[in-house]
């Protein structure tokens, strides 16, 4: 599960049936500082049951706990959701010690 | 799940029997800055080409994306084929990398 932020968002028409009606937005990590983690690090695409928008923090949950986020069980084609648009958060920045 | 490019394609003769007759394709993950050097190997049961982008499932749900119900020796599955991606940088990344704007 990790803490971050809507980048993107992504369409597929041909795709296998368990996708079907799910909205998949490309989520970046944010590091200790609540910036972008290194620009190296590749972005996770989760399914949104929640309806987050674009900008927004966000925390995403991973495996099991992603599908049955999305309604479905341990058998369903996906394994990253949003499980919750964060409000608030009191992260230190700056980063570092 | 993520997204990547495909580049390429892999074939075994000797490999595990619940892999018979599945589709391998070598994918590149999409990075926001510099080209990664890190490769994924995904089976495909969508039937993607060279060139194209698609989202990759792992574990559980990639084994039910290839396996039919069935469990089968392998961990990455292409889930689908992507007709476009917006980022909030303003780029708009399409189904191949000719189509970027």
């Amino acid at each position: 599960m990790f803490l971050g932020r809507v980048i993107g968002e992504v369409w597929a028409t041909r795709k296998v049936a368990d996708l079907e009606g799910h909205r998949l937005l490309v989520v970046e990590a944010l590091d200790a500082g609540n910036e972008p983690a290194a620009p190296m690090v590749t972005p996770v695409v989760a399914a949104d049951p929640l309806g987050a928008g674009v900008g927004e923090e966000v925390l995403v949950a991973f495996g099991k706990a992603a599908r049955v986020a999305c309604g479905g069980d341990g058998d369903y084609a996906l394994e990253a959701a949003v499980v919750g648009i964060v409000d608030a958060h009191d992260l230190r920045t700056g980063g570092g010690a | 799940m993520l997204v990547g490019t495909v580049v390429g394609n892999v074939w075994a003769s000797v490999k595990d029997p619940t892999l018979q007759g599945l589709r391998m394709l070598v994918v590149q993950p999409f990075t926001m800055g510099k080209e990664t050097a890190e490769t994924i190997v995904a089976v495909d049961p969508l039937g993607a080409g060279v060139g194209e982008r698609v989202l990759v499932v792992f574990g559980r749900a990639a084994r039910h994306c290839i396996g039919k119900g069935h469990d089968v020796g392998f961990q990455t599955a292409v889930s689908a084929i992507i007709d476009r991606m917006d980022l909030v940088d303003g780029r708009t990344i399409g189904p191949v990398e000719e189509e970027d704007t």
